[in-house]
């Protein structure tokens, strides 16, 4: 293994050994200490000679007894070492001796931690970055919109309100599980949502689609039970097989339906494709399996060559109900344009009502899309002027600014 | 173990008038039922109802001066009308335990209690 295959298996081994030293010591700053002193000793001790097979279990003792080292010089925390159960003489050997340790699975314990419902929304999706993903907080930050330094307080405050509240250190009990649940699902859709707006990706320092899609594969994986679970899987497979296909050349938003398809990854299609169709075996809707289904009906235009709008109609309709909201109403009265014309489109736009969504930027770029189909270019000339003031992100204003363009050619 | 301060935030108002009396009574009622039902669990707490903020007194601290003051220390229409604490194991259980707690309108704020003997006391 080159130096370069070490450093993706340390990425790779992240989630399961910082889980399991988090819930062996409870306490994640140790954990990520941990973990961060035993990956570098890892590089150290490995550069010149063959890595270990099991680079997880390396890692995971490793760190373990860096751990028990800092807890034992640190007298503060003395009684913490009287809580660990004794190890059966395996502390004193040498680590080289103990590649092949089974690290136990604590990875969903650490993710229902950092997505308690405690903890604010925002935070926790950046928590979850941070110490499942590892991601550095520079890029989280940039991400966020924040400065780096604010988000390395906001991180701090969410650590401490785990260790100081006492935000429990174990897989939820049933009777918690659908409330604790849906916490980690809001938490990892703002991941999603961070990651994959269409515009957002655009900026390579903030990309954190393959985090986020690690994160929901791995929910995936460790409940593959729960249909929402599979659903928001799905989901965000089906965003991040587009990633190529999001922007063009310069920089610009390209909108879903406009992509070219051939950029789109079939492997993750055909996945996502899969999880869906577990997920409807288990027979539980729920608002991001229609969300998932609304994108692959998108992505069937790859097979298809044409996209099936009345079938996108009838999923945002169902959505609507589910979950009402400015978003899916908006992307309804699109998906309504496409099957009835543009003026049905545009009179589901205007039934939502623009003292509402005043400052809305996706109501005035989605008004502007259909007021160009109708051949009011001076209506929709303003509504993409309006849409241009309200700060969308640079992907997005090189594409508002390209129709508004488009407007008066 | 750990223990919380359950703080119950609410307006008094919902109490005044007739109907206000009935919810009175149910809030009540429901405050024993939970006591018993934490007797029954095994849970250690303890509680207290408070008068109306309309008999609170609030003594002001600035650089050593003091300045006593009619009223409760919060200007919200949400004022401390009592508390709990309770002996648990975790902010799950308090938060279990926590929703129970009858609030016709207002909010219910978890804390937890500092530990006299904990290593940053």
């Amino acid at each position: 293994m080159s130096s370069g295959g070490l450093g993706a298996a340390i990425i790779a081994a992240r989630p399961a050994v910082v889980a399991a030293l988090a819930a062996r010591f409870r306490d994640l700053d140790l954990a990520e200490d941990g973990f961060a002193d035993a990956a570098e000793l890892a590089m150290r001790q490995f550069a010149d000679a063959p890595p270990p097979a099991n680079v997880g279990g390396w890692l995971h003792v490793a760190g373990r007894r860096r751990i028990i080292d800092r807890l034992r010089r640190e007298a503060r925390l003395a009684e913490l070492i009287a809580g660990q159960p004794e190890a059966a003489g395996g502390e004193d050997m040498d680590i080289v001796q103990l590649f092949d340790e089974q690290i136990p699975d604590e990875r969903l314990r650490l993710i229902f931690i950092c997505c308690h419902p405690a903890i604010a929304p925002e935070a926790r999706a950046a928590l979850t970055l941070r110490v499942v993903c590892g991601v550095p907080t520079e890029r989280i930050a940039a991400a966020f919109l924040l400065a780096t330094p604010a988000m390395a307080q906001r991180l701090t405050r969410a650590k401490a309100k785990i260790r100081e509240a006492g935000v429990p250190f174990e897989t939820p009990p049933p009777h918690l599980w659908a409330e604790r649940l849906h916490s980690v699902l809001a938490t990892l859709e703002i991941g999603y949502a961070l990651a994959f707006q269409d515009a957002a990706g655009s900026e390579p320092t903030a990309d954190l689609g393959p985090e986020v899609l690690r994160l929901t594969d791995m929910l995936a994986d460790l409940l593959p039970d729960d249909p929402e679970v599979l659903g928001l899987a799905a989901l965000v497979q089906l965003a991040e097989a587009r990633r190529w296909a999001r922007v063009d050349g310069a920089g610009r938003m390209i909108p879903l339906s406009e992509q070219d398809c051939g950029l789109w990854n079939d492997g993750l299609i055909a996945s996502a494709a899969r999880l869906m169709r577990r997920a409807a075996a288990i027979g539980r809707s729920g608002p991001y399996q229609l969300m998932a289904a609304i994108h692959l009906t998108h992505a069937r235009r790859k097979s298809e060559g044409q996209t099936d709008w009345a079938a996108i109609l009838k999923l945002y309709d169902l959505l609507s109900l589910l979950r009402p909201g400015p978003v899916t109403a908006i992307n309804r009265a699109v998906a309504l344009s496409k099957v009835e014309g543009a003026e049905a489109g545009l009179a589901a736009l205007e039934a939502l009502g623009s003292d509402k969504l005043a400052s809305y930027r996706p109501w005035y770029a989605a008004r502007g899309h259909l007021l160009a189909q109708t051949g009011d270019r001076e209506g929709a000339a303003a509504a993409y002027r309006t849409a241009l003031t309200l700060n969308p992100a640079r992907a997005e204003r090189l594409f508002l600014e390209a129709r508004l363009r488009g407007t008066s050619a | 173990m750990m223990q919380y301060m359950l703080m119950i935030h609410e307006d008094e108002s919902v109490y005044a008038g007739p109907e206000g009396e009935k919810l009175l009574a149910e809030t009540l009622a429901a405050h024993m039922a939970l006591g018993e039902a934490l007797v029954a669990a095994g849970i250690s707490y303890s509680g207290e109802r408070l008068k109306p903020a309309s008999t609170a007194t609030t003594i002001r601290w600035n650089r050593g001066e003091h300045q006593i003051h009619d009223g409760a220390f919060s200007e919200s229409h949400e004022e401390l009308g009592g508390f709990y604490i309770i002996d648990v194991a975790n902010l799950d259980e308090a938060l279990q335990w926590a929703k129970r707690i009858p609030i016709p309108r207002g909010a219910l704020e978890i804390r937890p209690v500092w530990p006299m003997s904990g290593p940053d006391a």
